[in-house]
């Protein structure tokens, strides 16, 4: 009995310190935010101190050529020449510049390391690019890559405005007393003072700080508050959950932990229509040409028609304003939880002529289901698939009447299943033999206002996300 | 002190966790490279029969149809290498250099299973899904064809599943989902509203 027990417990502290040195083992990185690319790099640590991989810092910035003789690493970098010695802190840069690292050079396996405190210096030098480090976030600006944002308190309502001179999509967190936004994609920096106060009866105070990896902004407020995010990604507002919110044309930035949210008794204004421009980011959909790329001109027909819709007096909200990607899952919740009434779902082809709208391949609901039932996330649109279909017969008849070839069928097309309100896809392919129309304005025009009249005659027709 | 029989049996056990380990994240790995459906090996079975007429249901990207076209081919028994014979038959059909419904080079179908009458899965080649054309439309007449055109051959046949050289994939290229079973009577409907 006591030599079982003896095994466990040796057994058990030999898997524990395995673990314990798994988990110190994991490396730490550098995120180097550079003018056309971001790129991370991981740390080496000799004699405790941090040093990052020479020519995997350089690559991505331009040519790079190294070559080694004995201990001594030559390195070319865009037509600029540098001089290394493994286990010596000079080096020579250029004609006879001799400067010194803040620890000696290390060759490991025929690679040159270099300390990381002293890639901004090295950076200056052989690339001739400013450069700076933030210790505390581990990232490294090259260029003039850092977004510092402004902050204003706004009042009628009380809302903070955050603006930013570029697309920024932070993680966003709302708890009881305090906003997260958390920034780890874009190279977010301080804006001066870390720490406002402002007492006012909605929002007490601001901090921004650095985070590994990232920065991190938290807003103390007075009152339960809700994040939206517009101008394609420039501001972020952070408002009273009871207040309207958003940003004219954009969702509601998702949030990590919903059910934080206090249930808000004054309802939002409802848009009618929830419009998806297919594809984004890495995630192209169909290329056309070099050029001419679907996620693009999906994008550009959202935009064209949510400008249509809105002059005949439509709400609309759009699930991506910019070019990021969304997962099926993401473009569905967004659907669900917009309190719309419709969600389109725009395609572009280059196959074919003129419009074709889908539908759900979703069986229709069970004479013995109702529309209470629980359903599975893949049969989410069946209750509403009535409602989708009135909507494609909408669409399909205005086209037809405005002489645009048309066709409408079930396809089995994410995210339609999983929409809970009437849900149609739209593919527009060009009139003519070449896709480069689909860029054309009159034709997106011609499109977005047939698509517009055809929105406009549902409404009162479909009912509203439950 | 530990008894030396005691640290063998110490090792020993060591030794077996980490083996388990790995053949669990093996076993993880190999789950997750496979669909969630077992596919049968293939069954040997005469190469050719006595020839046949055969139904295609041919895609045609200038209207959207699909039509039946009737073609003469030598047809084995074995119900898996049938379904195999017909949709490789459609699939030379849209590589020629007059074809309605252009596909990749180099796209075939490896096999196609009849795990029960009502049951197909068309395992088709990597070529056949990288090479092929993306869009709602193009995409959605590829693989309504091969439904039908097996539907065609099996008139009991009520599901067909795809996988992507014995995987799974999420679409066929970037829009038309082919995760999961499509249902035989949808597909037919559906096709029914093209043209
Ligand atoms: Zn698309």
């Amino acid at each position: 009995m006591l030599r079982a027990e003896s095994i466990f417990v040796r057994v058990a502290t030999l898997l524990l310190f395995l673990l314990a040195v798994g988990l110190a083992a994991e490396t730490r990185r550098v995120v180097v935010y550079a003018p056309k690319t971001n790129y991370q790099l991981d740390i080496l640590v000799r004699d405790g101190v941090d040093y990052l991989g020479l020519t995997d810092l350089l690559e991505p910035l331009g040519h790079v050529e190294s070559r080694l003789e004995d201990n001594k690493l030559k390195l070319s970098f865009n037509g600029g020449e540098a001089e290394f010695q493994d286990g010596k802190r000079q080096y020579r840069v250029r004609a006879n510049a001799r400067l010194d690292l803040a620890a000696n050079f290390l060759l490991v396996n025929g690679r040159g390391y270099v300390p990381v405190v002293s890639v901004t210096q090295l950076l200056s030098r052989i690339a001739v690019q400013p450069a700076e480090f933030h210790d505390g976030s581990c990232r490294l600006f090259i260029g003039s890559t850092k977004i510092s944002y402004s902050a204003e308190l706004r009042h009628d309502p009380s809302r903070l405005v955050l603006s930013f001179p570029a697309p920024v999509k932070p993680s966003t967190l709302v708890e009881k007393g305090r906003v997260h936004l958390l920034f780890h994609r874009e190279p977010v920096v301080s804006s001066g003072a870390d720490k406002v106060s402002y007492g006012d009866s909605f929002l007490l105070s601001t901090s921004f700080a650095e985070i590994p990896g990232g920065a991190e902004f938290i807003a103390t407020v007075q009152q339960p508050a809700t994040v939206s995010i517009g101008d394609g990604g420039r501001t972020v507002i952070i408002s009273p959950a009871t207040q309207p919110p958003s940003a004219p044309g954009t969702v509601p930035a998702p949030t990590a932990s919903p059910a934080a949210q206090p249930h808000s008794p004054v309802p939002r204004p409802r848009p009618f229509v929830i419009l998806d421009a297919a594809h984004g980011g890495s995630e192209t959909g169909s290329v056309f040409s070099p050029t001419l790329i679907e996620k693009e001109i999906n994008l550009m027909l959202a935009r064209q028609l949510q400008k249509e819709l809105e002059s005949r007096g439509i709400s609309v909200v759009l699930t991506r304003v910019a070019d990021n990607p969304l997962t099926g899952d993401q473009r569905a919740i967004a659907a669900n939880t917009s309190h719309s009434s419709l969600y389109i779902a725009i395609h572009s082809s280059a196959s074919g002529h003129g419009v074709r709208v889908y539908t759900s391949m979703v069986p229709a609901l069970q004479p013995r289901q109702t529309r209470r039932s629980f359903l599975p996330w893949e049969l989410a649109q069946s209750p509403h698939l009535d409602q989708s279909r009135i909507a494609a017969s909408a669409i399909a008849a205005e086209c037809a009447y405005r002489g645009l070839p048309v066709r409408s069928s079930a396809a089995p097309l994410r995210p339609l299943n999983n929409v809970t309100i009437a849900a149609v896809a739209v593919e527009v392919a060009p009139l003519g033999a070449s896709a480069d129309e689909l860029a054309a304005p009159e034709f997106q025009q011609r499109i977005a206002a047939t698509l517009a009249t055809s929105i406009a005659s549902l409404r009162g027709k479909l009912g509203a996300a439950q | 002190m530990i008894s030396r029989k005691l640290q063998y049996v110490i090792a020993a056990l060591t030794v077996a966790i980490f083996v388990l380990c790995f053949y669990l994240v093996h076993l993880k790995r190999k789950a997750e490279s496979m669909g969630d459906e077992p596919v049968p090996q293939a069954m040997t079975a005469p190469i050719s029969g006595p020839a046949e007429e055969i139904t295609l249901y041919v895609a045609n990207d200038e209207d959207a149809s699909l039509l039946p076209v009737s073609v003469s081919s030598a047809m084995p028994l074995d119900p898996g290498e049938r379904g195999r014979i017909v949709i490789h038959t459609l699939i030379t059909r849209y590589l020629r250099n007059d074809s309605p419904h252009p596909l990749g080079a180099g796209a075939d179908v490896h096999d196609v299973y009849l795990l029960d009458p009502a049951s197909a899965v068309v395992n088709l080649n990597a070529a056949f899904a990288d090479s092929h054309r993306s869009g709602v439309e193009v995409e959605q007449l590829t693989v309504f064809s091969i439904v039908r055109t097996l539907k065609a051959q099996f008139p009991g046949l009520s599901r067909v599943r795809f996988l992507i050289e014995g995987k799974t994939r999420e679409t066929l290229a970037g829009h038309i989902d082919i995760s999961g079973w499509l249902d035989v009577a949808m597909v037919a409907d559906a096709s029914g509203e093209l043209k």
